[in-house]
């Protein structure tokens, strides 16, 4: 028994480790796929290094742990001795009400802060951006007090509570023995309880990821963003060194326990060398806090106008593979402007985001469509194209759109067409007839579907042989029954997870836009693009807007223009490999590129494509709705009225009285702790 | 002796309306050695947590060299205590936890460093100084506790239970360090003990205490020989009580018998307690006895034997060096000084029956301690 | 009396605490109970959540099989743990508690590159010449994914019970005639239920709520009720129904937990990290 226990603890460290181990195999990578080992290299911590923006985003996350551990701390601890003197039943409540935050799923606790920072923020005080720093902040020290309270209570408890008597009898104040004596005592609860709010802040990914607004993102929620697109080996550098570092300051703390503990059964005090490498860490942790503080303030207050870009993934050129870095470009024209550059999946993503009023950006780019229901919904502001004269260069056809008739709010910044991408080695050429190629069982398994309403919708749509702006409610049901018929056949639901799937042949069809296709098959020559012009398809047209929780609504316009420039246009396209709405920009482009039928289908083609219009509030939700439903709910026959039975109701009634109950009758005891 | 320094003025204390003291009055005279004795829960600690200022009394006040601090916090008194359990500061090594009050007094540091030294040397623990509190023994950390209390120069030193936790030997050693100290700093003590026989060897003055009121001051002698009920007679040593009846002054009843007693004052036929302690009787032949008793049982003590004699139903504790067989008919003989009268209280009837000896006397050996020698 | 002050330090925090906990949840109640596009009071929202029980059934399904695959594996793992010198204890505790350090997204993204039809494990079998296999989007794999994630989750309480039980009840048990399985029957197992349940608790609890996991390692059929809140609120532009799914599965949480502290029994269950 006690062998097969060996060796299961090591299969289990084993199990525990190889995921690690992979991640750190992969640092040292010269290639990007994490499945193969193509050569060693050290290329890709350089890169980290040079990587402003992880930095940032991991000194983000070490600030908001570091600041909200010491207020956690700090108040935690007075609390504690606050809660241990209150009369017994009272003190059952508080703690009661501090294992909230310990029993609740993450998930529940961040959609109740996020709705609570939004309802006040947006609806009370009438903020623009109820989501930022600032609700951060709150929303850790609020998950990180629990494990202070339920670290120090214990110690106080413990505590010969003559202690303090006997303190005061010395001559001490109540503050003065509190600080000379029971500090002290507690001390221990203080510091295991400080180092478990800070893993946790630091760690935290869930309840950042609904409170975090735009100006300020820690690390963890924009690695999910990472997660979402092909992800760059340096990242894996950074969860190395992280590793190590954590690695070496665990295996320090142990240490310096053992001898610690070694020291006490020594009989002597508290040992000189410990003394000082605790006045150290002190010292280093107030250094920390005051150098954050400061970081903070100046940030705060600093000259610079900061330019907040929010686009979709991969949009934008940023450098790599030889293409122009056009932040860098546009910070070396305009230097008193940083561009923060942050990423939505989708047109729906960026619309929940900015009707949420959780965040404040000052250029997004969303598709023709949103931009129509935006504008419906007086979410932008109109734009003053004094300050953007190359808007000039902007070709006629795409001036004056339907979306935005009088061409006040938006300038066009690429168009494209969605279609099929498949991998010519593993699908069938006689296969490729159509839409219906998505529906084929044949590759049951192997198909990727865009993950967006709209999208989704349109594609069924073109298939069915409806028009894509219907309102009627009956086609849009059929078309849901044909996306819920297609869902077994679905390997997944992405949007720029599809590169990494797509390159690496995980998949083998998906529907995606042209540009984006483009470019999986730069890396991948077995993928080709068809457009199944005979059943039509979407031909949109991305354009910047300005949001009206902008804060810079100039540099704003600097910005617009200077996209706008042929010169930057074509170069931006040259890594995104989407159509410029400039003609002039082709000739900055590189010649494949300009002269590709896939970016630029010729004028016949185009006439069979057809745009998404904004339809209506209400018909936008009943979409999603359906779409939620066929995509992603397990065996919903469609049959059924999707608002369904008063069965449901009662369910949740009774889930929800037992619930209270459970917690009323034993619901006081700590989760983690 | 010498002036008035503290007093206690109808002191009342309630805890969530329960009533821990009812109306103590007391004074306190420099210099004295007084003992607060009671058994647990009679408000002896309370008592003392008032005069530190760790509790306000819910009514009454407490006057401290002619002014009333029941609203001075504990660190504004010249009064220091030694806790129960010691209460020393775990992370500060002994040294520092006896200079502890002179640094929040912000004393000079050769000063802090003369008087702890001096003090160490006062509590025999010279040496000790960078020792870990932990690391020392019992009656160490007792030591410490008291150096730490008395570096301090109080005019007052409260005690609480100090040597509860230490086991016989070395309490009576401390006993005497304490008294001793007590002496050579000219310090007032009050202390507060469960213990009568502690009570009677140190104090100059003992205040015996139950259900939060005073039963009786005095000399520890007086408190002995002269108590004032059923109460501190039995609390005090081992006493055999009867009802009697005063005939009249020095003419007692009781047992059908009357004696002669050197008490007087009492209402003519007025009903009383009688106090006869053990160590008092006098065996004599059954034939020569005031009283004639058979001997029930019989245990060996060591200086003496605990005999129990019945006389007509009525169990009497005896101690007496000569051994008496269980089943032996004795006489006894009560002399006038060996019988106390004392008026009938609430606690008549309560105490002083042997007659379901062996638990009760276990019981009471057990809480004081080794008894009488 | 410095009692009766330190008392008002509670006050900030007892504040605080009703401010970003209670009220929140009062305004999820609140979102749950409005309709998203007037704002008025309904109960559409509720009735919308028909179609989503079976997801609810699958995320309970999933995450009770993963805490009792926690427990069988972690439980002697635990035992192991506890028997060592107090050194290997510390290293071995550090090791468990490490991984919970690390970033999970990234973790559970090694997953992805481990079991992926193109991944690691296969290129290996194919190699070997057993051939592909379907490991990822499968339900194994989510609920893989849940026991990789929060088996430190279970080995931590089990071990710390397991650690205080005295090892004088074990020689007691064996003076009194137990074999080595009968003490562990009849001691040991006893003993440590406090553990086992503050384990399923710690194990349930986060893995019944998760959204990464399942939409990295599920297929297009393993979706929870973790993905459908996010979703919900990130694209979604449904928060109402969001706030529904979340008090539902709060209350689904409530309830393992108070079943769980039921049969936990004491108060010492929930234990240090």
């Amino acid at each position: 028994m006690k062998k097969a226990n060996r060796v299961l603890t090591i299969l289990m460290f084993v199990f525990l480790y190889i995921p690690m181990a992979v991640l750190i195999v992969a640092s040292f990578n010269t290639g990007k796929d994490i499945t193969r080992f193509e050569g060693f290299t050290l290329q890709q911590y350089a890169e980290l290094f040079r990587d402003q923006d992880l930095l940032r985003l991991l000194g983000n996350s070490v600030l908001i742990a570091l600041l909200s551990t010491g207020i956690s701390v700090a108040f935690g601890t007075l609390a504690a001795v606050g809660i241990h003197s209150l009369k017994p039943k009272m003190r059952k409540v508080v703690m009661s009400l501090t294992n909230i935050p310990m029993t609740n799923p993450d998930i529940v606790t961040g959609v109740s802060l996020s709705l609570l920072f939004v309802f006040v923020g947006t609806g009370l005080l009438n903020q623009r951006e109820s989501l930022n720093f600032g609700t951060l902040l709150l929303a850790h020290v609020t998950f990180g007090l629990p494990y202070v309270i339920l670290n120090v209570m214990p110690k106080l408890q413990q505590m010969n509570p003559a202690l303090t008597d006997a303190a005061m009898d010395l001559g001490c104040t109540p503050v003065k023995a509190f600080f000379k004596v029971i500090i002290h005592e507690v001390m221990p609860g203080v510091v295991s309880g400080g180092i478990m709010a800070f893993t946790m802040s630091l760690d935290d990914f869930v309840i950042s990821y609904f409170v975090t607004g735009s100006d300020f993102v820690t690390l963890p929620v924009e690695i999910y963003t990472y997660t979402k697109k092909p992800i760059h080996p340096k990242v894996y550098a950074m969860f190395t060194l992280l590793f190590g570092l954590i690695f070496v300051l665990m295996l320090t703390m142990n240490l310096l326990q053992l001898r610690g503990d070694r020291k006490k059964v020594n009989k002597r005090p508290a040992s000189r060398g410990w003394k000082i490498a605790r006045r150290c860490i002190a010292g280093v942790a107030a250094v920390c806090l005051v150098v954050g503080c400061c970081f903070l303030f100046m940030s705060g207050r600093q000259e610079r106008i900061t330019l907040n870009v929010y686009n979709w993934g991969m949009n934008m050129a940023d450098g790599t593979d030889g293409t122009m870095d056009l932040v860098a470009e546009f910070e070396k024209r305009y230097p008193h402007i940083d561009v923060r550059m942050s990423e939505y999946e989708s047109n729906e993503v960026l619309y929940t985001k900015l009707s949420s009023g959780g965040i404040t950006v000052d250029v997004i780019i969303p598709s023709d469509y949103m931009i129509d229901r935006m504008i419906a919904e007086d979410m932008l502001l109109e734009l003053d194209f004094q300050n953007i004269p190359n808007f000039s260069y902007v070709d006629e056809q795409f001036k004056n759109p339907d979306y935005d008739p009088e061409n006040k709010y938006s300038v066009p910044y690429t168009w494209g067409t969605v279609g099929i991408l498949y991998n010519t080695k593993y699908v069938d050429e006689a296969d490729v007839t159509g839409w219906e190629l998505m529906w084929n069982e044949k590759y049951a398994g192997k198909i990727l579907m865009i993950d967006n309403s709209r999208d989704a919708f349109g594609i069924a749509q073109y298939l069915l042989g409806y028009d894509v702006n219907t309102t009627d409610k009956a086609q849009l049901q059929a078309c849901a029954d044909k996306l819920a018929q297609q869902r077994p056949l679905v390997q997944q639901y992405v949007m720029d997870q599809i590169y990494a799937t797509m390159e690496n042949e995980e998949a083998y069809i998906a529907a995606y836009y042209a540009g984006d296709c483009m470019l999986m098959m730069e890396e991948n020559e077995d993928l080709a693009f068809y457009l199944p012009e005979h059943q039509g398809f979407n031909l949109f047209t991305d354009a910047m807007c300005i949001p009206k929780c902008a804060k810079e609504k100039e540099a704003a316009e600097l910005f617009i223009n200077f996209m706008c420039d042929p010169e930057i246009s074509g170069a931006n396209m040259d890594y995104i490999c989407y159509a410029s709405p400039i003609s002039a920009a082709k000739e900055h482009m590189e010649d494949y590129l300009a002269e590709s039928e896939i970016v630029y289908p010729e004028e016949a083609v185009l006439e069979k494509g057809s745009a998404y219009a904004y339809l209506s509030e209400e018909i936008s939700r009943y979409v999603e709705g359906l779409y939620q439903g066929a995509t992603k709910i397990n065996n919903v026959s469609t049959d059924d009225e999707p608002s369904g039975s008063p069965v449901a109701l009662i369910v949740v009634a009774a889930l929800l009285a037992a619930g209270g109950g459970a917690w009323v009758l034993f619901g006081r005891k700590k989760r983690k702790s | 002796m010498s002036k008035e320094l503290i007093r206690l003025r109808d002191l009342t204390m309630e805890f969530d309306g329960e009533r821990i003291l009812d109306g103590i009055n007391l004074y306190i005279n420099d210099h004295e050695f007084l003992t607060l004795l009671g058994p647990s829960g009679c408000g002896k600690t309370t008592t003392l947590r008032i005069i530190g200022g760790f509790l306000t009394p819910t009514a009454g006040t407490v006057i401290f060299d002619g002014e009333c601090i029941n609203e001075v916090p504990p660190y504004k008194r010249q009064i220091n205590t030694v806790f129960q359990r010691y209460a020393l500061f775990p992370h500060l090594n002994v040294f520092d936890n006896i200079a502890f009050g002179l640094r929040v007094a912000k004393k000079p540091k050769e000063e802090i460093e003369q008087r702890v030294n001096h003090m160490l040397e006062v509590v025999s623990l010279k040496g000790y100084g960078h020792r870990n509190v932990s690391s020392l023994s019992g009656g160490q950390q007792q030591r410490v506790a008291i150096a730490r209390a008395l570096v301090n120069e109080p005019k007052v030193l409260l005690l609480d239970e100090p040597l509860g936790a230490l086991d016989l030997r070395l309490r009576k050693d401390m006993q005497n360090e304490l008294k001793r100290i007590q002496q050579a700093t000219g310090i007032t003590f009050v202390y507060v003990t469960h213990d009568q026989e502690e009570a009677l060897s140190m104090s100059d003055t003992v205040v015996v205490m139950d259900k939060g009121r005073i039963q009786q001051i005095g000399k520890p002698e007086d408190i002995y020989n002269e108590p004032k009920n059923a109460f501190v007679a039995d609390f005090i040593g081992e006493s055999n009580i009867l009802d009697g009846i005063m005939l009249a002054d020095y003419k007692v009843k009781f047992f059908g018998r009357t004696f002669t007693c050197v008490d007087a004052g009492f209402e003519p036929n007025e009903p009383v307690d009688v106090v006869i302690r053990p160590e008092d009787i006098d065996i004599v032949d059954p034939k020569e006895g005031h009283l004639v008793g058979t001997v029930t049982g019989i245990t060996f003590k060591g200086l003496n034997y605990d005999i129990i004699v019945e006389f007509k139903g009525f169990k009497w504790l005896i101690q007496t060096t000569d051994f008496h067989p269980v089943g032996a008919e004795i006489g006894i003989r009560l002399n006038p000084e060996d019988i106390h009268i004392m008026q009938k209280s609430e606690y008549s009837g309560m105490f002083g029956d042997y007659s379901s000896y062996s638990a009760e006397y276990d019981e009471l050996t057990e809480d004081a301690g080794d008894g009488e020698e | 009396m410095g009692k009766n002050k330190s008392v008002l330090l509670s006050v900030p925090y007892i504040l605080w605490m009703v401010a970003f906990t209670l009220i929140p949840l009062c305004v999820v109640g609140y979102y749950a109970l409005t309709d998203p596009d007037t704002g008025a009071f309904t109960l559409d929202n509720i009735r919308d959540l028909g179609m989503y029980l079976p997801v609810l059934g699958q995320s309970v399904m999933y995450s009770l099989i993963s805490a009792a695959l926690c427990l069988l594996l972690g439980y002697p793992v635990a035992y192991y743990i506890a028997h060592r010198t107090p050194v290997m204890q510390k290293i071995l505790y550090m090791l468990v508690m490490l991984p919970m350090c690390m970033s999970f997204l990234l973790r559970t993204l090694a997953w992805v590159g481990l079991l992926q039809d193109t991944g690691i494990i296969n290129n290996f079998l194919e190699w070997i010449g057993i051939g592909r296999i379907q490991l990822i989007r499968t339900p194994g794999a989510v609920v893989l994914g849940m026991v990789y994630n929060y088996l430190p989750y279970m080995i931590l309480p089990l071990y710390a019970t397991l650690v205080k039980i005295d090892n004088r009840l074990i020689e007691a048990a064996e003076d009194l005639g137990c074999n080595s399985l009968q003490t562990f029957g009849k001691v040991v197992l006893p003993l440590s239920v406090p553990g086992i349940f503050s384990g399923i608790t710690m194990v349930f609890v986060p893995a019944v709520s998760t959204f990464y996991i399942s939409q990295k390692l599920g297929g297009t059929d393993t979706v929870l009720i973790g993905d459908l809140i996010e979703r919900l609120f990130k694209q979604g532009d449904n928060p109402n129904l969001g706030a529904v799914l979340s008090l539902v599965l709060m209350a689904l949480v409530l309830i393992c937990t108070g079943i769980m502290n039921r049969l936990g029994g004491d108060e010492e269950g929930g234990v240090i990290l």
